[in-house]
């Protein structure tokens, strides 16, 4: 009797083992999943309660031809408050990536709050007189075109 | 070995069972996020398509240097009148350097429809352009500007 017990009860521990690692292994990659599933859902939803417009007027008077700025009022038209630093910005002008980005919030509060407006300021730019230029702003994942004429 | 593989079997099976548990929990959840958000957005569209505003008249006064702007809800959407956001010759004019009428209202924040908001502002000159801008980027321009002494 004690010779069938004693190789049975190996096997049987042996399985159980076995399968309890296969279970934790199983249960280990399913969490990792669930948790990129849920950060990456609570980006979606971020992305989609954001919305910004840009309210200047396409005008020559946006940039200033002699300190290099160019100067555009953006308003938050989404559901969220956005950091007002440059860095919530992805701005390229005619084609390239500019990182002289200031911005201020131009109505008065400490926030861009939904509704709220402020001022971008794109430093250290040289934009042709009598072309058309190109401005393209980016908050997560907003895209936002402004076409404008400069003439001196 | 018979145990054995029952045994391993219903491990497993509760492995399984502890797992989509944790997946559905975080599926459902991100299924309800997402669509509470594009519900919000969908309502705010519909929103934005029943906004019209128009800026009717624009008259700088050369004697008190005061402009003032007419708009008028043209659309169904009750809009906020702080929240409308005015630019004078390309410049924002901020909430404290301008006073807001709604049908002779100076309180409100109601701009409601068919009801006329009145922008006053001083200005140094006779300004070229004026921008009206609802709290939903519904925007209004004129570039009629009357004078009067």
């Amino acid at each position: 009797m004690a010779d069938v017990s004693v190789p049975s009860l190996i096997l049987f521990i042996a399985s159980i083992v076995i399968a309890a690692g296969v279970a934790g292994v199983l249960i280990d990659t399913v969490t990792g999943i669930s948790g990129a599933l849920d950060d990456r859902g609570a980006d979606v939803a971020e992305n989609i309660r954001t919305d910004i417009e840009i309210i200047s007027d396409s005008e020559s008077n946006v940039y200033d031809d002699g300190s290099g700025n160019l100067t555009l009022y953006v308003k938050n038209t989404g559901r969220r408050t956005i950091p007002a630093t440059g860095e919530s910005f992805d701005v390229i002008v005619n084609a390239q990536y500019q990182t002289d980005v200031s911005v201020s919030v131009a109505d008065g509060g400490s926030e861009w709050t939904p509704h709220g407006v402020v001022e971008v300021t794109i430093g250290g730019l040289d934009l042709t007189s009598g072309e058309d230029h190109r401005v393209r702003l980016t908050v997560d994942g907003d895209e936002e075109t402004f076409r404008f004429n400069y003439e001196q | 070995m018979g145990f054995g593989v029952s045994g391993s079997t219903a491990v497993i099976f509760l492995g399984v069972l502890i797992a989509s548990g944790t997946l559905y929990t975080a599926a459902a959840g991100n299924a309800e996020r997402i669509s509470e958000a594009s519900d919000a957005e969908s309502e705010e569209l519909l929103d934005r398509r029943n906004t019209v505003i128009d800026a009717t008249e624009v008259v700088y006064n050369n004697n008190t240097t005061t402009l003032t702007v007419t708009v008028v809800n043209d659309g169904s959407t009750t809009l906020s009148v702080e929240d409308a956001s005015l630019l004078v010759d390309n410049e924002y004019v901020q909430p404290s350097e301008r006073s807001t009428t709604v049908d002779g209202d100076t309180d409100t924040d109601v701009w409601a429809p068919d009801t006329d908001l009145v922008f006053e502002t001083t200005r140094s000159s006779t300004p070229s352009r004026v921008k009206v801008v609802a709290e939903n980027g519904v925007a209004a321009s004129n570039t009629t500007i009357e004078e009067v002494s």
